[in-house]
């Protein structure tokens, strides 16, 4: 318990920004580089050497005031142009159309800029005032500047998450994949496992999680589960539990007490909305048991089960989870829709990103990012470097694991905010 | 004993006594004994428990009656169809997952109606022939709150239990149902109403001559009546069709489910037997059978 205290303190004292960026308003922050769109979805390996800097130490940097003072000329000019242009100035009606609503979206950004220079410069104000030869004066200037320090400071967090894009699908819902890795009996063990972490992380978030694939085998481990997931910033949070997972422990079916090291795999694959992704039915070959005989009044089959198979791709998906077979057909296209879109994504950043030597991919499948150590209690992960103690505690899917996600989060913000800056850590 | 070891033993019994589909009906009466609906969606850790005296004595009552033939959702009372979890109790027809996708047909099309105001205020009104258990009128009463239904049935067994499942889903303000044959007293059916907007039926659609080739679970337990539509199985389908024009209000839509022989039969018989109504379409179910035919009331 000590530790988990311990770490929170850390964490927040690190970095406190993290609460306010994860309650980021999806409409507000849309902003991207020129104030309009949103980041491509983000597949490259983020650079988790670095550390974690304060709001403090990111303002103390040039290159962020330039950019901000970039951000401030850029939004005058649009609200210049949008005037003149009112009184039939050069502009066409899509280009008006478009300033006006980088305007808008820039404002509140703006406005949160200009609000902080006000406050720094009474600040400096207030300073001078702690010289005063009346004490009076001297501890009222002391309380001002430490009012006016909090508000800075949550002025400063505010910039920082206007300034950082969404991705492109942080705003999807998502379709959850656990798969069995190396370890045999144990790796499914395990797999099911973190499925149940998974639906107690939703649980706790209060985001729905909707089982579409869960099958057992003698023991109680699965090969694979499916879920749905959806609610507020659960893409968001969920991509960065993607990769291979490895447990450490000796294993329930183990006799001879050794212990053993078995991985899976968790794919987080953003749920396409019907816009961005469209399948025609003819593309499609549902098989059921009613396919043979006659169907109809003729046969009262018991077995639902659903399978899919997109033609062009051979991508497949099935359900047996509902007695239903229109809900198992639901379920079934649910899933193949988020792996058509996943795959989709995938042959899109592969292109674009073609140069780059280390590559996640959605489905993560390549790397290792986190250990579960169960003899030692404790829980790793590779990329920041953390631990956490008590296995058992995180894998309840509540409070430690949130702690690791908002951590993995405010890395990769930060990374962005730089990367958006052209700086190396 | 535990569950799952329950589970293979009654697969094998069942196995070994030629009970069709031996490993779902031993997986779902045991999921259902525990409380669950699908052996997936039931834990592993209760699967690995053992069950109590009682369970056991429940689980052997339950599986006797299935090694008599009893179909699966008889023997556990209730079954799934859509969104809807319904009490089943013979010889009332079991929904099969084909009339699902009528009820989606319907739904669209009522949908449609009421988004576009094409009735204007005018209350929706949908009429069964032959409800059975209930299944597509209560779907489109739980899908459109605003719709009206009224739902006959020629058998007092099913008129019960259509009421029983529209009390249980909270749904029975909104409908009506008659104990009523439309084969005996087709006057009734006409003096429902003149201003059905859609009429839907999954009729007796069934050859006589297939009937006595059914499987044991449907020949021995599920109402023929329900099932046998006659020599050419048009029977219920030529008596709702020839009421269709004079209760449906202008425009109003007959949805029907039948044999996949039937379609051009009924698009045959309909222009030569039936003023007022035209064939609109026939829709393919997820077997790509043809297996629904769309009718439409003309001025």
């Amino acid at each position: 318990m000590a530790f988990r205290t311990a770490l929170s303190l850390l964490l927040n004292k690190r970095c406190p920004v993290a609460i306010l960026w994860a309650l980021k308003k999806p409409g507000l922050t849309q902003l991207g580089h020129h104030g309009m769109e949103l980041r491509p979805f983000h597949r490259s390996a983020p650079r988790w050497s670095g550390k974690l800097l304060t709001a403090e130490e990111m303002f103390g940097r040039r290159s962020l005031q330039d950019y901000l003072k970039k951000l401030e000329r850029e939004y005058e000019e649009s609200l210049q142009t949008a005037n003149s242009s009112g009184s039939g100035g050069g502009l066409d009606e899509d280009e008006l159309r478009a300033t006006r609503t980088r305007i808008n979206r820039m404002a509140p950004l703006v406005q949160s800029i200009r609000e902080l220079q006000t406050n720094e410069k009474e600040m400096t104000d207030a300073e001078s005032l702690l010289q005063d030869d009346d004490p009076d004066m001297r501890e009222l200037a002391a309380l001002d500047i430490q009012n006016g320090l909090q508000h800075i400071q949550s002025l400063r967090h505010k910039i920082m998450e206007l300034i950082v894009p969404d991705e492109e699908v942080d705003l999807c819902d998502l379709v959850l994949e656990v798969t069995a890795g190396v370890g045999g009996q144990e790796a499914m063990l395990f797999t099911a496992e973190v499925f149940e972490m998974y639906q107690g992380f939703a649980q706790y978030l209060g985001w729905s999680f909707e089982v579409l694939e869960y099958m057992t085998n003698d023991i109680g481990g699965i090969r694979r589960g499916c879920a749905g997931i959806s609610g507020p910033c659960s893409y968001k949070r969920m991509k960065f539990e993607a990769g291979v997972h490895r447990v450490q422990r000796v294993p329930k079916t183990e006799k001879q007490g050794r212990m053993h090291t078995s991985t899976m795999t968790v794919a987080v694959l953003p749920h396409p909305t019907q816009i961005t992704l469209t399948i025609h039915p003819k593309d499609l070959r549902i098989e059921t048991t009613r396919a043979s005989g006659a169907g109809g009044q003729h046969v009262n089959t018991t077995d639902s089960a659903v399978r899919i198979v997109h033609l062009p791709t051979g991508v497949v998906s099935e359900c047996q989870q509902e007695r239903s077979q229109l809900k198992n057909k639901e379920k079934a296209l649910k899933v193949l829709r988020a792996r058509l879109y996943s795959r989709r994504l995938e042959e899109e950043t592969s292109r674009r990103y073609m140069a780059r030597k280390i590559q996640i991919g959605t489905k993560g499948r390549s790397e290792k990012i986190r250990t579960y150590n169960f003899p030692q209690d404790r829980v790793t992960d590779h990329r920041i470097g953390l631990s956490v103690h008590s296995v058992r505690d995180f894998l309840l899917g509540e409070g430690l694991l949130e702690e690791m996600n908002s951590a993995l989060q405010d890395f990769s913000n930060q990374e962005s905010l730089l990367e958006l800056l052209g700086e190396n850590l | 004993m535990t569950a799952f070891q329950a589970l293979n033993l009654w697969r094998r019994y069942f196995e070994e006594r030629g009970v069709a589909e031996p490993a779902h009906s031993s997986q779902y009466i045991v999921a259902h004994l525990l409380g669950a609906k699908t052996i997936e969606s039931l834990g592993q850790e209760k699967l690995n428990k053992l069950l109590s005296c009682d369970k056991m004595e429940r689980l052997w009552e339950l599986c006797i009656k299935r090694l008599s033939r009893m179909p699966v959702q008889y023997v556990i009372e209730e079954w799934d169809f859509r969104d809807l979890t319904l009490k089943m109790r013979p010889p009332v027809f079991i929904p099969r997952p084909e009339t699902e996708e009528l009820v989606e047909l319907v739904l669209a099309d009522l949908q449609g109606k009421q988004d576009t105001g094409m009735h204007g205020e005018r209350q929706l009104t949908c009429l069964e022939v032959g409800c059975g258990s209930g299944a597509i009128t209560l779907s489109l009463l739980k899908g459109l709150p605003r719709l009206r239904a009224i739902a006959l049935d020629q058998s007092k067994h099913a008129v019960d239990l259509t009421k029983e499942n529209a009390v249980r889903l909270g749904l029975e303000d909104r409908l009506l149902i008659h104990h009523v044959d439309v084969m005996k007293e087709p006057e009734v059916l006409l003096s429902l109403s003149d201003s059905i907007s859609t009429l839907v039926s999954n009729p007796p659609y069934l050859y006589s001559e297939d009937v006595t080739l059914l499987e044991p679970e449907i020949l021995g337990f599920e109402d023929h009546a329900a099932l046998d539509g006659g020599e050419d199985g048009l029977d219920v389908i030529k008596q709702i069709l020839t009421a269709a024009p004079k209760i449906l209000s202008i425009h109003g839509h007959v949805y029907l489910e039948v044999d996949p022989r039937h379609p051009p039969l009924i698009q045959q018989w309909v222009k030569d037997n039936v003023n007022g109504l035209s064939y609109v379409e026939t829709r393919h179910d997820i077997t790509n059978r043809p297996r629904f035919c769309i009718l439409r009331r003309e001025q």
